[in-house]
């Protein structure tokens, strides 16, 4: 183009402009939803046995179908709910005299491609409105990320203790460097219960690794269990359904809580697509989830969310997973969990079903850190924009899982955290923690404002203490020992949960009284305007009340 | 009512029996079997959270109750981490309390969590590993079966493993070589 308009050239240096965009393509997955290719609904039984779904007949069923149609398919509620008109069940999902156990018994019977093509019907609001009526948990929640990109165990100390302050119901970290993961669940474990007893933890590591550390009580619960819809991309992960069901077992038998995690995009970014819609294949991975009997699911794309971001009606189709999961019965922890956008609008925008209708747990996770020390790719929302959705919840009357902290609670908290963990380390032997660092925790904002740590030291250090055998009762010991019997007591609070299983159950949290809510005692019951969560008089007192509101006592007259 | 919901449901109740059998068969029933099957009966309204509401029913796999899960208990050595495990007795109570809100694959995984309390946690891994793909032969998986029911009575697992086992030889996801 020989001369250029200056509104386009505006235009184009938008932050939105240097996100990507691509057509349609459905040969080779990359359509949201709704491919031509994705087969059309269909189901035979013969003496209780599922012998064709989908279109496919059962000698032909791949891994996940015979999955899906052996442990998750009811035949007492299928030949009903296939038989009924798809849009008349989308109809139902947003109608209020329809109650969310209906829904939830029908949705037992569906097949992979009855339930997209009954969301196909939906459009975003009233997606919204499904979330809001199907999710288990009546009161919503939120999880946080607690990383940094050297590892440094006092930084993740004062940062979990500060975001268990700020309200956030579970934690998650993950390492940079993967020998530093001792460490770093141990500096969570510290950090969390000395901002608030009662936060669950976990540390995403290889399956293996992570059940290891589960054992040993360093963590609470496990998310980083991934599945996925194809049986290629399944195998390529190096696992088959059966072996992520007897997984999921495993941590039930050590009382530890779980879910799996799947998303949209994660088969088209591995190559498999099968030229099936992202959509589709997602759904299937709700469905063997359910089969395998795990409470609840990690998904809304997670790490994948470049994919559906990218072509048409992607963000919708996010929003549509999550609420396939909660349609069975499932917890949702729904995303916004990694950089999105370079465009403020558009991650806004990508929040706002899950933040405006509520889920189990809003983001998995919200980065308690800079976006610089976020060691999953960033996170759609940063501490940095923490001010923002605060003023989000407080603009829309939302519970956003987060409360407003003033800056004195939090440095006491944080200090608090990092001495705690320095009296551990120096009760287990572990590298010496210096009242520098300690000091540097307390005012930091990221990694950048702490003295570095003699790396090959701690590493060496956290293998050993694998080695040792140590637990969460040497934790417990060590800060009792040195005067922090409040942490001592939320640790072994929070030992003590594996022994009764209460928190097992689907959408389990803990308050810090370490009593469990979950969708057993604290089930859904919206039945419209008036009912299901409302905000009380205590929460929304909170939420309103943000220090940088005036007010008149503080104006000069 | 249907001839299938019959049927089904006389299954449910097949099945039902055939567990109570065999929790009386493991020592780790015991608290359901002192306090008598009535109390068993649990209500997600009322006995949820059972550490809570029925902390009577609840034991570590030492025996010992919550309330012994003591700071001081800690420091003396009395707790060991053995006592801040799961029992099986546990897990099935928890598995009728899943049912009662009608999530029986949530039940039955709770069921299958029950039966691997008796596995060690190294070898629990160790099978972990031998069922993802190309990992093992067909004869390794179902040796893992026989030892899963043989040596520590887990049967639903057993039969999981047998179930794989076909599975992957369909599949061609058995370890060749």
């Amino acid at each position: 183009m020989a001369k250029r308009s200056k509104r386009f050239e505006v235009l184009a240096k938008r932050p939105v402009n240097q996100d990507g965009f691509v057509a349609e393509w459905p040969e080779v997955g990359l359509i949201a939803m709704n491919s031509p290719f994705d087969p059309k609904p269909s189901l035979k039984i013969e003496n209780g046995r599922v012998v064709e779904m989908d279109g496919k007949r059962r000698e032909d069923f791949d891994m996940i179908e015979q999955f899906i149609a052996d442990y998750f398919i009811d035949v007492s509620v299928a030949p009903e709910v296939m038989t009924m008109d798809s849009a008349q069940i989308a109809r139902m999902i947003v109608d209020i005299n329809v109650p969310r156990t209906e829904i939830a018994r029908l949705a037992q019977g569906m097949t992979p491609a009855k339930v997209v093509e009954v969301l196909g019907h939906m459009n975003i609001v009233e997606i919204m409105m499904g979330m809001m009526k199907m999710r288990a948990r009546k009161t919503p929640a939120n999880q946080c990320h607690v990383t940094n990109l050297r590892d440094n165990p006092v930084q993740i100390a004062a940062d979990a203790a500060e975001a268990a302050l700020r309200g956030f119901a579970e934690q998650e970290t993950t390492v940079g460097v993967v020998r530093y993961a001792p460490f770093n669940a141990l500096s969570l474990l510290v950090g969390s219960q000395t901002g608030r007893g009662g936060v669950l933890t976990q540390c995403a590591l290889e399956e293996a690794t992570e059940l290891q550390l589960g054992m040993r009580g360093l963590t609470s619960y496990a998310e980083t269990i991934s599945v996925y819809g194809t049986e290629q991309v399944f195998v390529d992960g190096d696992d088959t359904p059966w072996s992520k069901a007897f997984l999921a077992s495993a941590y039930a038998s050590r009382g530890l809580k779980m879910r799996f995690t799947s998303g949209t995009g994660s088969e088209v970014q591995m190559g498999y697509a099968e030229g099936k819609s992202m959509l589709y294949l997602e759904a299937r991975c709700v469905m063997l989830t359910k089969g395998a009997g795990v409470q609840g699911l990690q998904n809304g794309s997670i790490s994948c969310i470049g994919v559906p971001g990218a072509v048409p009606t992607g963000i919708r189709a996010v929003a549509a997973e999550n609420l396939i999961t909660m349609m069975l019965d499932l917890e949702v922890a729904s995303g916004n969990d990694q950089t999105f956008s370079h465009s403020d609008i558009r991650r806004t925008a990508r929040l706002l079903p899950q933040f405006a209708a509520g889920t189990d747990f809003i983001f998995s996770g919200y980065s308690a850190v800079p976006n610089y020390d976020n060691m999953f790719a960033g996170s759609n929302f940063d501490i940095e924009d923490m001010d923002d959705y605060l003023i989000l919840q407080r603009d829309l009357m939302v519970d956003g899982g987060v409360r407003p902290v003033s800056e004195e609670e939090v440095v006491a908290v944080r200090n608090r955290a990092a001495r705690a963990l320095q009296a551990v380390f120096k009760e287990l032997g572990l590298p010496e923690i210096t009242d520098e660092e300690v000091e540097a925790a307390t005012y930091a904002h990221g990694s950048e404002d702490m003295p570095p740590r003699k790396v090959a030291e701690d590493l060496k250090a956290a293998q050993d203490m694998i080695a040792r055998g140590v637990t969460g009762l040497d934790v417990v010991k060590a800060l009792a020992k040195h005067g922090f019997e409040d942490i001592a007591q939320n640790i072994l609070n929070m030992l003590k949960q594996r022994v009764s299983g209460d928190y097992l159950h689907t959408s389990a949290i803990l308050d810090q009284h370490f009593h469990v809510i979950s969708a057993v005692n604290d089930l859904n019951d919206y039945r419209g305007p008036g009912t299901g969560y409302r905000l009380s008089k205590e929460r929304w007192e909170e939420i309103k009340n943000i220090v940088q509101a005036l007010r008149p006592e503080d104006m000069e007259i | 009512m249907d001839a299938r919901y019959i049927e089904q449901l006389v299954r449910e109740v097949i099945k039902q029996m055939s567990n109570v059998a065999g929790e009386e068969n493991t020592p780790a029933a015991s608290a359901c079997a002192q306090v008598g099957k009535a109390e068993c009966d649990l209500q997600p309204g009322k006995d949820y959270p059972l550490a809570e509401k029925r902390p009577e029913l609840i034991r570590t796999a030492t025996g010992k109750k919550l309330e012994e899960l003591t700071i001081e208990n800690v420091l003396n050595g009395r707790i060991t981490p053995q006592d801040v495990r799961i029992t099986p007795d546990a897990l099935l109570m928890q598995a009728r309390i899943a049912e009662a809100c009608g999530r029986k694959q949530l039940a039955q995984n709770f069921r299958r969590a029950a039966e691997l309390t008796r596995v060690p946690d190294e070898r629990i891994l160790e099978i972990y590993n031998a069922l993802r793909p190309y990992r093992s032969t067909r004869a390794e998986l179902l040796a893992i079966a026989d030892e899963l029911e043989q040596k520590y009575g887990a049967r639903i697992n057993a039969a999981f493993v047998r179930e794989a086992a076909d599975v992957y030889e369909r599949r061609g996801r058995l370890r060749t070589a």
